[in-house]
Order: C-alpha cells, then sequence, then structure tokens
C-alpha cells in the first residue's frame, strides 16, 4: 500500500518536476539574469547536448528531493501501521508543535532552499477525496453488470465483486427479526441490504415530528438586534474601497460612446426637426387692417396715467413681523367703515407663495382704477427745470483769491512743551513766543533765528503774549502765572528802545504823584493792584513793570492806541469782580471795571477792543456782550448757540467800511461761528469743518487781506476768505481756502494759537508740540 | 488708428529738415563752408549733440544744448516744428551751447553758528577786479563768511580759517551778521541785526596761513537790522537794505562820510549806558560815521539793494513791500516803482537782459524789467522752488544763467531760455538743485525737511574758479563746482 502510494507520487512528482524544468529554463533566459548568463547560454548553443544533460540531471536532483518530502507529508498525512512512520509522524508532530513548518536544505547549488510543509485541508475545505472504494461505473444502471459477477470497479480498476446473497430462509429470519434500521431494499451500488444508520433515523424521526432536522437549532434563541437605534461605535467592515470606484466604468464608457456613435452617424437627433407648416390656404384672403398704420404722436392734452407706487412690505405674502397687525389694529381696522380705511387690505402672513389665496376683489379694484383714471381731473403742471448747481451760492475759486498762506516756510523749534501763545510785531519782522516752560522768546519771523528769550517763571507757563500795537514802540505783554510782565525786548535801536522804555516807566511818577485817586480806584476794586518793578535779573533781561493780579490771566488785548490793555483771568475761581481788569500803561493803573458777575454764559473768557469805536467785547463761556466805554452801558448780547467760546475776534475794517461790524468766534465744540452784528444775534453763518475743538480764530489785520484763520486741536489750521462789502445789501462771502497741517498733535491738544502777519498774507501758529510755524 | 499712428511715426522718422547749426563760441564753433544740414525731424537733443560732436570731429564728446529761437530744444525737432507751427521745409536755425553739467560737491567748511552771508575773493570776482594797490595772485583764493554769531570768517581753499574778527566786547559786530562782502583784496564791508555797518581792513601774513581783521570803520545810520549789502569798490561806495525801510547809501572812506547820528550809537541808550558803566567799557578807538543818503520810500523791510551792474549810480531795492525801487544814487532820488504781487526777499541784476531777477517769498524768481518804457512788470517767472528764496547771484560764465538759494535747503541753476509760455505768462524751470550736503550725510537726502528746517540757504555766491559758495542754517559753508559748467558765452 506505502509502495504504491509512494510510486504513485513519484510519478506525479516526476511530471510536476518536468514542468517546472520548463520553467527554469525559461528563467534562465529572462533578461534579468541575461548578463550573467550570457557565456552559459553560447555554451548551451554551442553544447546542446551538455545543456540538456544537466537539466536531466536537476530533474532528478529535484525528484529525489521531492520524493522524500512527499514520503514524509504522506506519512503526515494517512496514518500506517509502520513503525519507521510513526516514528516520522512523531518527529513531524513535535516539529510542527515547536518549530515554523518550514525547512531549510541544500539544493543542487548548494544554496539554502525553503521547503514548506503541505497544507493540509480541514473538514471545512472543499476538498472532497473519493472513498476508497467507491463503484466507478458513473451513470450506468447497475442492470448491466446483472450477468456478470461484478457490479463494478473501484478507483484502482478491481473489480467490486457482487456480495453473496443469503438463502432466504435468512431473509424471513431477517423480516421477522428486523433489525435497526432495515428498509428492505437493496443498496444499487453495493448490493447489499440498505440499512439506516441511528442518526438517519433520528433525521427520519424529527422529519416525521415536523421538526427541523438540523442538529442544535434552537428556534427560541434570542434575537441579535442588528438594526437597532443604538448607534455602533465601529464601522460594519473595514474594508477598504474597492477599485471600482476609482476608475471611470468601462461599461457606461461603451454605452456612452454607443450614443456617440449613434449622434455622429445621425441614428439620434438633438431636436426634432421642425415640421413643414401646412401650405397657406390661398383660397382665405386676409386683410392686415393695420399694416400701413404709422404711429402718431399723442394728443397735445395726452396725460399719462400716473403710475401706481411699487408695492411695499406689508403688501408682500410674508411681511417681516413689525409689519403684520396686532389684534387691536385688525380689530380697529375691522370696525373702521370701508370708505374711512386708512389702507384697502391688512398684511396678512401667509407663510409660502402657494398658500396665498386668489384675490376675490380684483375685478373690483381694477374696475375702481378705471373709473378713478376716467373721473378723476387731472391737471397739467409745468415742471422747473432748474439747474441744482444753480442753486449754490457763487463763490470765487481759491485760485482767484490768491495770496493766502500754504505752506509751512519756517519752523521755530527751542520751546520745551507746549507753546501756547504767540504774537507777530507791528513791524512784521518779529515773533514773541510764550509757553509751558515759562519762557518768553523773540524770533526772526523769517528765518526762525531766536534773538531773545527770557525766563519768566520756572514753574508757571506764560500763557499769552501780545505786542503793543504802533510801530514807534516796542513793548511785549506776557502773562506768566499770575502776573503780567512789560517787557522791552533789547532788539530794536536806541531810539526805539529808549522811547518804548520811557512809555512804560512813565507811569511810575504818576502812581507816586497821585495818590488820591488811586485810593478812591482801589476802594472801589476793593482790592489795589500795586505796578511793582521787577528783580534785577529780569530787568537785566528786558522786564520793565510787573502787575502781580493773583488770578491767572488767560488773555491779553491791546487798545489800539497801545495805552490800554484789557486781561481776562478765565478760572472758575476768580471772583467775578476781578476777572477783567483794564490796565492803563501810562499811569500803571490797574481797573476793575465790572464789579458783578455777568448774567448767565459762566465766567468770562476772553475780551477785545473794538479796532475803531470805544466798545469792549467780552466774551464769557456762551454769549458775548459789547460795551459802550464812553456811554458806560451794554450795547449788544450776541447769542452765537456755541456751548463753550474760545476765542473770538472782530473784523478790522468792517465797521469803518459798511457801518456793522463782523466778529468770527471760534468755540470748543469745534464750531466756528460769522456774525453780522446788523443781522441778528445769531450767527450769520456757521462752519463746522473741525473734527475738534476751536482753539484761537483771528482775522488778518489791517484789512489788506480779507483772510481770516482759526486752530483746532486735531492739528489743523484752516484759512479762510471772508470779505466784507461796503454795500450794505450784500452780506460777508466766507470761501473755505485751505487747510494747513504740520503741527503734531500731542496730548489731545493740536494747534493753540494763531496770529498774522500784520501786513503780509503770512500767519504764525504755535501747537502744542513745541514749535511754531511761519505759513506763507 | 494705430496704423494711421504708426504710419505717422515713419514719416516723421523719415521727414527732414533742413537746419544750420552754429555757435556763438569760437572754441567750439563748425568751419565757416558747413552749410545747411538735412537732418531727420525725429532728432532729440542727444542724438544732434553727437551729430555735432562728429561734426566737430572733436576727441572728447562735448555735451550740447540746443537752442531755437532762444528756446532749449526739449522735445523731437519733429515736435517741436509741430507745436510751434513751423513748416518741415523752412531752414531751422539751431544754436548750440555746451551743456551744464551738474555741480559736484567740493567741500564743506562748518562754523559754530548759522552762516548767514558769504563771498569769494578770487582772481575773477568783482572785489579782485577792484584791487587797486594789490595785485591778487592766483591760488589765494578766500573765501568769506559772516555768521549769526557775529563773527566774520576767512577760509582758504583748503578748509582752514585764515582770519576771524573780533568778538563784540572788542568792537566787533554785538549782534548777528547778515551780509558781508570783500570791497577789496584788501577791504571788507559787513552789516548785520546790530544795525551798523562795519569795514574791516584785512591784511595777510606772507606765511598765508594767518591774516588779521582790523576794524576800520562804523556807519551809523539803520534803526533796525541790516539786511542786505553791495558794494561798489571803484566809487567806494556801500548800498544796504535794513527792515527799517530805508535803503541806505554810504561811502567807505572815512573822509567822505558824514558825522555818525548821535541817537543812534550804542552809548545813547539809557539801558546800554548802563550796562556799559557795570562791563568797564570798552575802549573803542574805531571812528564812527553816518550815512551818505538813507532813501526812503518803502513801506516794508528792505530785503535787497544792489548797484546797477554797468551804472554805479543807479541802485535797485527790493522789499517786503512787494514793490522793486529804482534809485537814482547821485541825488538819492526814486526814479522808479515796480509793484508785484509778492514779497521780494533776493535781487540780482542782469545787465546784458536789462532784467532784474527777484526771489520772492511765494516761492519763485521773478525777472522784472525796470526801464521805465517796459510794459509788463513781470518778464518771466522761474519756478521751482519750495520755499522763499532769499539769495540771488549770476553765473559768471554765461549771461543767462543764474543761481537762487532758498529756505527751502536747495540752491537751483536756472538757464533764463530754458523756458515755456503757460497760463502765467513765461515760466522757467531750474537747470540743476543743489542740496545741502549735510542732509545727505545724514543719510536724509531724500527726506523733505518742512519749512526747510536747519538747512535753509541763507547766502549763495557763483565765482567762475571756486565755483558756488552757499552758506545756510546747517553751520556750513558748501561749495560746488561743475566741470565743464564754466563756459558758454
Amino acid at each position: 500500500m506505502v509502495a504504491r502510494n509512494a510510486s504513485k507520487k513519484r510519478k506525479a512528482v516526476t511530471r510536476d518536476v518536468e514542468e517546472e524544468a520548463g520553467v527554469f529554463s525559461g528563467d534562465e533566459l529572462s533578461p534579468e539574469n541575461l548578463d550573467g548568463t550570457l557565456s552559459d547560454n553560447d555554451n548551451d548553443l554551442s553544447e546542446s547536448e551538455d545543456g540538456s544533460d544537466s537539466e536531466i540531471e536537476l530533474i532528478d536532483d529535484f525528484s529525489d528531493e521531492d520524493d522524500d518530502e512527499e514520503e514524509e507529508l504522506d506519512s503526515d498525512e494517512i496514518p500506517s501501521d509502520d513503525e519507521d512512520e510513526q516514528k516520522q509522524k512523531q518527529t513531524v508532530k513535535r516539529s510542527n508543535a515547536d518549530e515554523p513548518n518550514v525547512r531549510i536544505v541544500k539544493d543542487a547549488n548548494g544554496n539554502d532552499r525553503y521547503l514548506y510543509d503541505e497544507i493540509i485541508p480541514d473538514d471545512n475545505s472543499d476538498y472532497s477525496e473519493a472513498e476508497e472504494n467507491a463503484n466507478t461505473i458513473g451513470d450506468i444502471p447497475l442492470t448491466f453488470y446483472d450477468q456478470y459477477p461484478h457490479i463494478g470497479y473501484d478507483i484502482n480498476g478491481k473489480k467490486i465483486m457482487r456480495p453473496a446473497k443469503g438463502e432466504a430462509l435468512d431473509a424471513l429470519l431477517d423480516s421477522i427479526e428486523i433489525p435497526k434500521g432495515w428498509t428492505g431494499l437493496t443498496d444499487p451500488s453495493t448490493g447489499k441490504p440498505l440499512n439506516l444508520s441511528q442518526s438517519e433515523l433520528e433525521l427520519l424521526k424529527k422529519v416525521q415530528m415536523n421538526e427541523i432536522t438540523s442538529e442544535g437549532y434552537d428556534q427560541y434563541e434570542p434575537l441579535v438586534e442588528y438594526f437597532s437605534g443604538k448607534q455602533e461605535i465601529m464601522p460594519l467592515s473595514a474594508a477598504p474601497e474597492p477599485k471600482r470606484r476609482f476608475v471611470p466604468s468601462k461599461h457606461e464608457a461603451k454605452r456612452v460612446m454607443k450614443i456617440v456613435k449613434a449622434i455622429r452617424e445621425g441614428r439620434i437627433l438633438p431636436y426634432r426637426p421642425p415640421e413643414e407648416r401646412e401650405e397657406k390656404d390661398d383660397t382665405v384672403v386676409n386683410f392686415d387692417l393695420w399694416a400701413d398704420e404709422v404711429e402718431r404722436k399723442d394728443h397735445i392734452m395726452h396725460i399719462p396715467a400716473p403710475k401706481l407706487p411699487p408695492p411695499g412690505y406689508e403688501e408682500s405674502y410674508h411681511p417681516p413681523p413689525e409689519y403684520l397687525p396686532d389684534k387691536k389694529e385688525r380689530k380697529e381696522w375691522e370696525q373702521t367703515d370701508p370708505e374711512d380705511r386708512e389702507k384697502e387690505f391688512l398684511p396678512n402672513d401667509y407663510g409660502s407663495l402657494r398658500r396665498v389665496p386668489g384675490f376675490e376683489n380684483f375685478i373690483k379694484e381694477k374696475f375702481e382704477r378705471c373709473l378713478d383714471l376716467y373721473l378723476a381731473p387731472r391737471v397739467r403742471r409745468s415742471k422747473l427745470n432748474i439747474d441744482p448747481e444753480s442753486l449754490l451760492p457763487k463763490l470765487p475759486s481759491p485760485e482767484e483769491l490768491k495770496p493766502f498762506p500754504t505752506t509751512c516756510a519756517t519752523v521755530f523749534r527751542g520751546h520745551k512743551g507746549r507753546v501756547r501763545s504767540l504774537a507777530v510785531d507791528p513791524t512784521g519782522i518779529w515773533l514773541a513766543t510764550g509757553g509751558d516752560d515759562g519762557t518768553v522768546r523773540v524770533w526772526e519771523l523769517l528765518t526762525g533765528r531766536q534773538l531773545w528769550s527770557i525766563k519768566l517763571s520756572d514753574e508757571d507757563a506764560v500763557n499769552v503774549v501780545s505786542w503793543r500795537p504802533g510801530k514807534d514802540h516796542i513793548v511785549l505783554a506776557a502773562a506768566c502765572g499770575d502776573d503780567l510782565y512789560l517787557s522791552v525786548p533789547p532788539i530794536a535801536d536806541p531810539e526805539i528802545e529808549k522811547a518804548s522804555l520811557e512809555l512804560v516807566d512813565a507811569g511810575w511818577g504818576y502812581a507816586a504823584n497821585a495818590p488820591a485817586l488811586n485810593t478812591v480806584e482801589a476802594k472801589k476794586a476793593n482790592k489795589p493792584v500795586q505796578w511793582i518793578r521787577p528783580s534785577s535779573a529780569l530787568a537785566d533781561a528786558g522786564v520793565s513793570v510787573v502787575i502781580p493780579l493773583r488770578y491767572v490771566p488767560k488773555s491779553i488785548s491791546w487798545h489800539r492806541r497801545g495805552d490800554y490793555f484789557v486781561t481776562v483771568c478765565s478760572g472758575a475761581s476768580t471772583p467775578a469782580s476781578v476777572a477783567i481788569s483794564i490796565h492803563t500803561i501810562s499811569k500803571h493803573l490797574t481797573q476793575f471795571p465790572f464789579r458783578r458777575r455777568l448774567k448767565g454764559g459762566g465766567p468770562p473768557q476772553t475780551a477785545h477792543f473794538h479796532p475803531s469805536k470805544p466798545i469792549l467785547f467780552v466774551a464769557n463761556q456762551r454769549s458775548i456782550r459789547a460795551y459802550d466805554l464812553s456811554r458806560q452801558l451794554l450795547v449788544k448780547i450776541l447769542q452765537p448757540g456755541a456751548r463753550w467760546i474760545s476765542s473770538f475776534d472782530i473784523h478790522p475794517t468792517s465797521s469803518t467800511a459798511s457801518g456793522g461790524d463782523n466778529i468770527i468766534i471760534g468755540s470748543y465744540d469745534r464750531r466756528l461761528l460769522w456774525h453780522d452784528l446788523d443781522l441778528s444775534p445769531r450767527p450769520y453763518k456757521t462752519l463746522r469743518y473741525h473734527r475738534k475743538a476751536i482753539r484761537a480764530v483771528k482775522f488778518h489785520p489791517g484789512g489788506r487781506y480779507p483772510l481770516f484763520a482759526d486752530a483746532s486741536d486735531d492739528g489743523s489750521i484752516q484759512i479762510f476768505h471772508g470779505s466784507v462789502t461796503g454795500d450794505m445789501l450784500s452780506n460777508a462771502t466766507i470761501v473755505p481756502l485751505k487747510v494747513l497741517k504740520g503741527h503734531k498733535v500731542t496730548g489731545e491738544l493740536g494747534v493753540l494759537d494763531i496770529d498774522w502777519h500784520p501786513r503780509e498774507a503770512w500767519c504764525v501758529s504755535a501747537g502744542a508740540d513745541g514749535t511754531c510755524r511761519l505759513w506763507m | 488708428m494705430s496704423d494711421e499712428q504708426t504710419s505717422s511715426a515713419v514719416e516723421a522718422t523719415q521727414r527732414q529738415v533742413r537746419v544750420q547749426l552754429m555757435s556763438k563760441q569760437e572754441d567750439i564753433a563748425l568751419p565757416e563752408n558747413t552749410g545747411p544740414i538735412l537732418v531727420p525731424t525725429g532728432l532729440r537733443r542727444y542724438a544732434l549733440s553727437t551729430l555735432v560732436n562728429n561734426l566737430l570731429s572733436s576727441e572728447k564728446p562735448i555735451p550740447f544744448e540746443f537752442l531755437i529761437n532762444g528756446t532749449f530744444l526739449r522735445t523731437s525737432i519733429d515736435e517741436y516744428l509741430t507745436a510751434n507751427g513751423i513748416s518741415s521745409e523752412t531752414t531751422l536755425e539751431i544754436e548750440y551751447v555746451r551743456a551744464l553739467i551738474p555741480p559736484l560737491h567740493i567741500a564743506s567748511f562748518e562754523h559754530d553758528d548759522w552762516v548767514s552771508a558769504t563771498d569769494v575773493l578770487s582772481e575773477a570776482s568783482p572785489a579782485a577786479s577792484w584791487a587797486s594797490g594789490a595785485k591778487f595772485s592766483k591760488g589765494q583764493e578766500r573765501i568769506l563768511s559772516g555768521s549769526y554769531d557775529g563773527l566774520l570768517r576767512i577760509w582758504n581753499m583748503s578748509s582752514e580759517i585764515v582770519a576771524t574778527s573780533i568778538g563784540p566786547s572788542d568792537g566787533g559786530h554785538t549782534s548777528s551778521i547778515k551780509a558781508a562782502k570783500f570791497v577789496s583784496p584788501n577791504q571788507i564791508a559787513s552789516a548785520g541785526l546790530d544795525r551798523t555797518v562795519r569795514l574791516w581792513k584785512y591784511t595777510e601774513d606772507a606765511s598765508d596761513f594767518t591774516g588779521k581783521i582790523t576794524p576800520q570803520l562804523e556807519l551809523y545810520g539803520h534803526k533796525s537790522g541790516i539786511e542786505s549789502l553791495a558794494v561798489h569798490a571803484s566809487s567806494n561806495r556801500l548800498l544796504t537794505g535794513s527792515s527799517d525801510n530805508n535803503v541806505g547809501f554810504w561811502s567807505t572812506k572815512k573822509a567822505d562820510a558824514p558825522a555818525a547820528p548821535e541817537t543812534l550809537l550804542p552809548s545813547s541808550s539809557a539801558r546800554n549806558v548802563k550796562r556799559r558803566k557795570l562791563n568797564a567799557t570798552v575802549s573803542v578807538s574805531t571812528p564812527q560815521r553816518g550815512p551818505l543818503a538813507l532813501m526812503s520810500g518803502h513801506t516794508g523791510t528792505v530785503s535787497a539793494a544792489i548797484f546797477d551792474a554797468k551804472d554805479s549810480t543807479v541802485g535797485y531795492s527790493a522789499s517786503w513791500d512787494h514793490s522793486l525801487r529804482t534809485w537814482d544814487l547821485v541825488t538819492a532820488a526814486l526814479v522808479d516803482t515796480r509793484t508785484t504781487s509778492h514779497s521780494l526777499l533776493s535781487l540780482e541784476h542782469l545787465p546784458e537782459h536789462n532784467l532784474l531777477a527777484a526771489g520772492t517769498a511765494a516761492r519763485h524768481i521773478t525777472l522784472i524789467d525796470p526801464r521805465a518804457s517796459a510794459t509788463t512788470v513781470a518778464a518771466m517767472t522761474l519756478r521751482g522752488h519750495t520755499n522763499a528764496v532769499v539769495s540771488l547771484a549770476r553765473d559768471p560764465h554765461s549771461a543767462y544763467g543764474l543761481i537762487s538759494g532758498s529756505h527751502d535747503g536747495t540752491c537751483r541753476i536756472w538757464d533764463i531760455r530754458s523756458t515755456k509760455t503757460d497760463k502765467d505768462g513765461v515760466v522757467g524751470e531750474s537747470v540743476y538743485s543743489i542740496t545741502r550736503k549735510s542732509l545727505e550725510e545724514e543719510g536724509k537726502a531724500e527726506s523733505k525737511r518742512v519749512g526747510g528746517e536747519g538747512v535753509k540757504v541763507f547766502s549763495v555766491c557763483w565765482d567762475p574758479t571756486v565755483g558756488i559758495v552757499s552758506a545756510g542754517e546747517d553751520k556750513r559753508i558748501q561749495i560746488n563746482r561743475g566741470e565743464g559748467v564754466l563756459s558758454s558765452q
């Protein structure tokens, strides 16, 4: 049995190897090994016999090795009685248990060769083995063999002999004593009586009992809920996407190509060709009544119907909720008479357009509109054709209003901290500035050269500087802290300097000689102010007189003759009686003309003398009052409407030219207001061009150029043209000309003061950034 | 459309015009027999320049500028012909001149304070030509500077101070100097904010490294700072402009000058008397004299006063009151007033054209014809500066050249032939602009100073040998020279 098996295997293996040998030789010629085997190939070609020999040898080698292996495998597969086989089986089993199922053997060339164990198919495998003694005659009826002693052949070609038939008695006995599983049938394949096995009997029994035949089937096992509401964490399958998802479908391509081909060949047409219209029936004649009609002009009295206004939100089928009427409105609408209703309908929310019902009033509404158009008398109105440009006031272009300052010509740098005030001297050569560092400086205007500097105070800032008007004397008034200083800067020639010193010093004698008047004045004012001589250091530097005021003056304004100047202490804590003071240089006298607080509008801010009339203008926070000094009465109250006036200026020539005064007012609430005193106490023009508070406003002095400027905390200066004509009927022309930018905004403060050159269209500005600038 | 353009362009390049090239300068003139040449009308300045160089067969190419009818050619000939409506069949007369080459920075002399005035003493300078006794020798160029610290300094070309004037305590200027000029190689005149004109004697040692400036004469008369000073040495006359609105006319000779007005002497000031006593009065032996005439008429600061370049009996003055006045200096009478629309800050006479160039506060230079017969006030306007033009000087080589110093920190060279007609009349543009070296050294050459802060030019002087000397707020004297700038009629 074993030997037969072995021989059988041997044959099989030999055949296999022969096939493999073919593969092997082919392999030898594979291009990968070409380089190394070229010479071998040559040998092969020349000595073909040798090559074939070696091939055979190789085959033998393989066959031998395979033989052994097969034997071992056989032994593993089929149990045998041989001792050796048994041993081998044990070793194999051991090796199976302990070692991997691979053996390393040497091949013909001495290289390692891996031999793997044959895979044993288990019961689940499809591999089925034919039964050893099965009849192999196939589908031939057994009756063919009735004449023969055998009933067929087994797999080895040996006859399967017909089993011996028992005697009739045996059959009878058998029928009496029926063995378990007896059927009385003969198995056609074997010729033996067909008995049913125990398991087959049980199966039949189950079939009879209407039970399910398979073993271990539990009809009532618990349900596995595959499709439950619970969400499983892991996917049901982790299989990768199949390739077909990524490659275009060939089938589809095929079908598409089919259609394309059909389209190309014209079997499929993109659209149906238009059918030929039926021929016109020549017998019927149609007349076109309007064939030769030309468009006629509308009748001269034709008035097109007015257009209906476009629908609003409330007419929408789905209006915003604020348009929907609430209950009260709805009720009110329903209760009012249809004639009196404001609207013909109530807004209604339908949600979507398909819910909108038909409009039941359509006919009625159209009819009413037609009736309306028919009955309503319409009026022809001639439309005014006005060019909106022509309604604008005709302002001259800035080009025509030259000269005015446009660029920064000089930067005056030297002050530490803010420059609070500045003034150009009446001759137009020098510039005086005062700043937070307590110094007053005089500069050469054109070049920006500092000529003179004096430190008035270490702590207090110089709030305001002002030159005395008039070219014959050089007197500079400066307010620093509580004190006023009158100084004669040593920049002029000896004659003028002498005259100036004489002018300032003249009052010493007067004050000494006329004590009586002084005391009367002093009593009136409650607090006599004594003009005193400065300290020697200040006197050497050029200061002539010090006026201690006890409160901080924030504004100085000279009378045009230069003998008086008015100062205003605008601090909230200053008593009203001493807030405004008028100083007389020739008498060294300080008077307080206002004993009571100005009614309404807070503390006084600034004051100016009228340039030609004996009028003093005093501004408090919200109004400006004009007092006639000769008659000592209030002339006018201006209410600019500003919340807090910062500064104002009076037009230098308007009263002489037109008889009326013009005043510009700057306010901390960003407004620049032009007042024509003849017109009304309210402003004639309000200019709101700045983003921040306006600090200073100034007319060009002398009236040579009709210019004015304002300085603002936004760091810009704006130049305006403001001309006043002598004609009483025409109002002032105000044209914005230029915005001058350059000062840096430092600590929310921009440009703090501004002044004009007395003759040229140049202006100077003092900035919080510590510089002054000349603009020309 | 584009076809038309290209065809016309092709036509233009093919079109030719007959030109007659000529030059007024001998050394670059073409040979006599050179007749009119046919040139393509597409040529521009550069091509024409190459052409002329070829014709001259000059070894080193000279850059030329071309003038047609007194205007520089800035476009192609074709465009010029079209713009001026000239037929291309006429013979075009083109004058060529040497082109100006950008002036290069040579040196900067640093001072302690702002430099307000500068003048040059060289072989070709007016002061040298007026030298009576001492002959000026070449290679001894001197540069005079007047500074805001009240001192005059004399420099040689190797940036060494040869001499410095005395300080205020020793009888020098008590305030800033605003104008200073060489009268002769031995004499200097200076004036400033202390209202005096001072004449100094300048002597140099043989060693050349030390000189001495000694006060010679003090002239009193002005009541305010003196802004400008003009010198005519051959007639011993000075002309000053002051901010007291007067033009002063002075003599440099002690004997000619009248006595000084008592009230204006520093001793008359009440305050100064006191100070003088404290300071143990300096003993000043300098003679004090007054003006020959103080000519009043201006209503603003007289910013410049000059002599007529040909006739020393005629003076011109420019003022902040917008007017330019002509004075007869013999009788000290006002001859003529020309009023412009801007403040005038500087003045220069261009005698060949009978024009006065005046720098204005409105950032331009206006050329004014002072003759009574002139119909228009402003003949031409030169625009380009961005701040007040405070100093002007003639080009020593060309009758058409001019240099201006401005508060914007630049000096600009102008050629009055290079103009175009604008809506504002004839307008010119500068040929070159010289910036301050101090800005470049700070690495801020490109940045623009607001109001020319720190770099204002106060004075400019153009000398044929030394070059362009400018003084300014950056405390420097800056010397620029353009090689080849130096010639053209």
